[in-house]
């Protein structure tokens, strides 16, 4: 597997695959489909500092070749994760990335300062781009100087490799994107969902509880692929490429746009193994090529 | 432990009941194990991106040729409506809780609504091997939209009803529910939100069990993507996944669903 393996700053993955937060539950609901310790990581379900509920029900919808979800960050809370799922992650051998959010910069640094005390978290995911919550991250995510300001605070919290994850709903994504960089972030993934709406023409209302949901799926793959190939010429710390990637084909075009590494979200509901096929098949493609994941990098900018 | 398996089958045969309804049969060719009330996320294996999610169905029949009732209401009904035999399907299955099993010295009612007498045959079929006929009502909007009443009419003593009186009883299953509705009485049902609401509010009154099974959008099927949450009657949510689709009517809330 050594032709697959990559560095994301300082930390080594045995593969550029990785599976989204919030697609992909706490990594141990896989065991009857794939050793998820294969992977080059999972990012946990966004958690919080204390439990959450989630919204209330419709959650989800499907639109063409999408979805949309508000489920509003339900989740078990970051001590529950550190009692219940963290030690059979570890057991697992599972490569961990953290996604946590909060609403206020002293919870964010509150929830990384728990998770620094736990072995087996081997990096952080800022969410500061959920856009289904009222107080949720997003509005960190929009602002470059509040996504400094985050970013820099976990960051003297925190010794684990830090990535933010970019919101395409920022005016510019590019401010916002050099902003984390310069205050101390380790790499960036993009991108978070695009808030869209379904109405139910019978009912004449949202179909959505929360009205609007987060769009994701092969949809929504070209919009992530450009800001990725931006991103990618405007920054120096390695991107995560995420927006679509349901086969082998979508995550090499992220890793020749520039992404380091890629992530699979809304593929894993349409088949739980998709990230298990994609790692295969990038495998596959790189021993014929005679190439290796590192070496895609970026190689379609010429 | 459930052998819970994602795999390819090819449909084996489809039946239309009308336009809106048919039964899809799988060769899976081998017994997985799903039991009464267990459901499959199903999706054509070839759909591409679209229809992207797989669908929720309960069982209709399990072994190695496990069949499915569907009722064309979207896209993805749409395209199974349309599959011939020998078109791959992806089938993620068994998932979610089964029926519980009837309580010693209970008489079990089935009370289905439309298409939600899938489960319910599949339950009667057991009772059936175990030497039981149970009574079902089994309601409908008109006569049309009572697809297998007559596989249900083999394996229960059957009252039906339908709104418009077309057939049977006018009217609904609760109507008919409440004269037959005895002491030692345990009810299954599975049909719209209303319906059960209705089924869940006699049973509580005249204290009897009742067991709901649930359907909601859902995009996983195992408990990850969170899309499938009914109100609680503590206040929070339970999941139609991995809490359901069989669960003791009391849990919901039926007055926030």
């Amino acid at each position: 597997m050594s032709r697959l393996a990559v560095k994301v700053g300082a930390l080594e993955l045995r593969n550029p695959v990785l599976t989204a937060s919030g697609t992909f539950g706490y990594g141990l609901e896989y065991d009857d489909f794939f050793d998820v310790a294969e992977l080059g990581g999972i990012c946990t379900k966004g958690l919080s500092l204390a439990p959450r509920a989630g919204n209330p029900p419709e959650r989800i919808c499907e639109t063409p070749a999408s979805m949309l979800n508000a489920i509003g960050l339900a989740n078990v809370g970051v001590e529950a994760f550190c009692r219940e799922k963290l030690p059979k992650l570890r057991e697992r051998g599972v490569t961990v990335v953290a996604n946590i959010f909060a609403s206020s910069t002293e919870d964010f640094v509150a929830i990384a300062e728990r998770l620094e005390a736990e072995a087996g978290v081997h990096a952080l995911e800022l969410n500061v781009s959920c856009p289904n919550v009222s107080h949720g991250g997003i509005e960190f995510g929009k602002d470059p100087r509040l996504a400094a300001q985050v970013t820099a605070a976990v960051r003297k919290a925190s010794k684990l490799p830090l990535w933010v994850k970019m919101s395409p709903e920022a005016g510019d994504i590019v401010a916002v994107a050099k902003a984390c960089e310069d205050a101390g972030a380790d790499a960036l993934t993009a991108i978070n969902t695009i808030r869209g709406m379904t109405i139910d023409v019978d009912a004449e209302r949202p179909r959505l509880a929360n009205r609007t949901g987060g769009f994701s799926g092969p949809a929504l793959r070209p919009i992530a692929l450009r800001i990725v190939w931006d991103l990618a010429g405007a920054v120096s710390i390695p991107i995560i490429g995420i927006g679509g990637i349901s086969t082998w084909r979508d995550a090499v075009e992220f890793l020749l746009a520039g992404a380091t590494a890629i992530q699979v979200g809304t593929a894993s509901f349409a088949d739980p193994c998709a990230a298990k096929k994609v790692l295969d098949g990038l495998a596959s493609y790189c021993e014929k090529k005679s190439t290796t994941a590192a070496a895609l990098v970026g190689r379609a900018r010429g | 432990m459930l052998a819970r398996a994602q795999l390819t089958a090819p449909l084996l045969r489809r039946e239309s009941i009308g336009d809106a309804y048919h039964v899809l049969t799988f060769d899976v060719g081998k017994d997985l194990g799903a039991a009464p009330g267990h459901f499959v996320m199903v999706r054509g294996a070839e759909w591409g991106d679209a229809p992207l999610l797989p669908r929720p169905m309960s069982y209709l029949g399990g072994g190695a040729t496990p069949s499915i009732l569907i009722k064309v209401v979207g896209e993805g009904t749409t395209r199974m409506a349309r599959a011939e035999p020998g078109e791959p399907f992806s089938l993620l299955g068994p998932l979610g809780v089964p029926w519980r099993a009837p309580g010693a010295g209970r008489r079990p009612i089935l009370v289905a609504g439309g298409v939600g007498v899938a489960p319910l045959i599949f339950l009667a079929r057991a009772l059936a091997a175990g030497g039981k006929k149970p009574v079902a009502i089994y309601g409908g909007r008109t006569k049309k939209d009572l697809p297998l009443d007559d596989e249900l009419s083999a394996l229960c003593e059957l009252h039906v009803t339908t709104e418009d009186g077309s057939r049977g009883t006018a009217g609904r299953v609760t109507d008919v529910l409440d004269g037959l509705l005895a002491e030692d009485a345990e009810v299954f049902t599975c049909g719209p939100d209303r319906m059960m609401a209705a089924v869940a509010g006699i049973c509580a009154r005249r204290d009897v069990p009742c067991e709901v099974s649930v359907e909601t959008p859902m995009a996983c099927g195992y408990g990850v993507c969170l899309g499938c949450p009914l109100p609680s009657s503590d206040g929070g949510y339970v999941y139609a996944c991995t809490q359901g689709p069989c669960m003791d009517a009391r849990r919901i809330d039926w007055s926030r669903a």
